[in-house]
């Protein structure tokens, strides 16, 4: 009856006030005016003092800014993960996998492209499952048989022969990426089973993303004129709207009013369709559109259901959005971006 | 008989409101330290919210008493 459950009021305080440290929209507008330097400055006087500290010897200028944000944001997560019990840590932990994917992604595009272990280390972002220990191991070899094999024991599955087949003779890993990615959802939604209100919140919660991932997959492909049955082997099974018909519907649209059409009876519609119908059309733009519909459902989720995981999540994704963010400002600097631009691409 | 069903509901009011307060000073507390873990300077709101269940037992308290004294043994 007590604990199984997990520490709701507990660590739904620490992290509403880990949140209030989160960088504000002020200060975003006063970093985009400042040099490089400067930002690292700012950053070391923030929440990320302790890591700028730590790489300040090591790195600097962007790759210093890079490397603290990501260093921080593994922390933080570990932080979250620790302070959590019963259901709630089960959540958070099956949540935190991604980065799990995420690292073996970046070992995997490290070794294609034949950068040493030191580099593809400072990459990884340890705040996933996988230890640092078995990260080294998987690091350290030399094959890419091996480390197939390795990732397909430690997974517990088989990777499609054509996407193992691509990256052997070609080098080429998108088969393996794909399948990670829809690995990752897939054992997601199979930990969360829809038992108590905060597990079906937190269901909802990744269906919701699953159709952004769709959505972003389809109408990127339908950029580069992928045919239909193409895009629907890219598509992860799972989505809260997007369902396969519609997903056929929208992979066969034959352009962007038929596919509005399509999409008007969802709910995130009103959101995207200013993006769906700008003169650029951008694909960056109905992308931030999307991923700005998904802050505002968690936000708003998170204030209706206090004690339930999602504003652990909200804090969480609005944690990865102040990385996303403050390398945006970072990188945009190095290649010299207005500031007008710089703030189209922020997602705040 | 009548004696022995004051006394069981005075025992109630004492013991089923105390067991509410608990209840509540438990997610109370539990977020109110978690909340000072984050900013020592919640500590004294913290510390307000953790006590504002007590008045559930004390009304139960004082129900207790008074059903108490109306013993007529007493």
């Amino acid at each position: 009856m007590f604990g199984r459950k997990g520490n709701y009021p507990y660590a739904v305080a620490r992290v509403r006030g880990k949140k209030r440290l989160l960088i504000s929209e002020d200060d975003y507008s006063r970093m985009m005016m400042m040099e490089l330097s400067e930002i690292s400055r700012f950053l070391g006087e923030t929440n990320y003092q302790k890591e700028m500290a730590e790489l300040g010897g090591r790195f600097e200028g962007v790759d210093l800014i890079e490397h603290a944000t990501y260093r921080s944001m593994a922390r933080n997560f570990s932080s979250v993960l620790d302070l959590s019990q019963g259901e709630l840590k089960e959540m958070i932990s099956a949540y935190l996998t991604r980065w799990d994917y995420w690292n073996v992604k970046v070992i995997l595009r490290g070794k294609s492209f034949g950068a040493d272990m030191d580099s593809i280390k400072e990459d990884l972002v340890p705040a996933g499952n996988m230890d640092e220990e078995y990260l080294d191991k998987m690091r350290s070899m030399d094959c890419c048989e091996d480390m197939i094999t390795e990732l397909e024991r430690k997974l517990g599955t088989k990777f499609p022969q054509s996407a193992v087949d691509a990256y052997k003779q070609l080098g080429k890993l998108s088969g393996i990426e794909d399948s990670l990615d829809k690995l990752y959802y897939q054992r997601l939604l199979e930990a969360i089973s829809p038992t108590s209100r905060p597990k079906r919140l937190f269901r909802n919660f990744i269906k919701r993303e699953i159709d952004i991932v769709n959505l972003e997959t389809i109408l990127m492909l339908k950029m580069d004129n992928v045919c239909a049955d193409d895009i629907l082997r890219y598509l992860v099974d799972g989505g809260l709207q997007i369902d396969r018909n519609l997903a056929t519907q929208l992979a066969n649209a034959e352009d962007s009013q038929a596919m509005a059409a399509d999409l008007v009876k969802l709910d995130f519609y009103d959101d995207i369709k200013s993006a769906l119908e700008s003169e650029d059309r951008s694909l960056r733009g109905v992308v931030d559109a999307l991923h700005r519909y998904q802050i505002k459902k968690t936000e708003k989720f998170s204030h209706l259901h206090p004690l339930s995981v999602v504003p652990i999540i909200d804090y969480m994704v609005h944690k990865k959005l102040e990385v996303d963010n403050i390398r945006i400002i970072a990188r945009g600097k190095v290649s010299g971006l207005e500031r007008e631009t710089m703030k189209g691409l922020l997602v705040i | 008989m009548d004696v022995g069903l004051i006394a069981i509901g005075a025992g109630l009011a004492v013991g089923l409101t105390g067991i509410a307060t608990g209840m509540s000073q438990r997610d109370i507390g539990a977020a109110a330290v978690g909340a000072m873990i984050e900013d020592e300077s919640l500590f004294g709101k913290g510390l307000i919210l953790t006590v504002i269940p007590e008045t559930i037992v004390i009304f139960g308290l004082v129900l207790g008493i008074l059903l108490f004294t109306t013993i007529p043994a007493l």
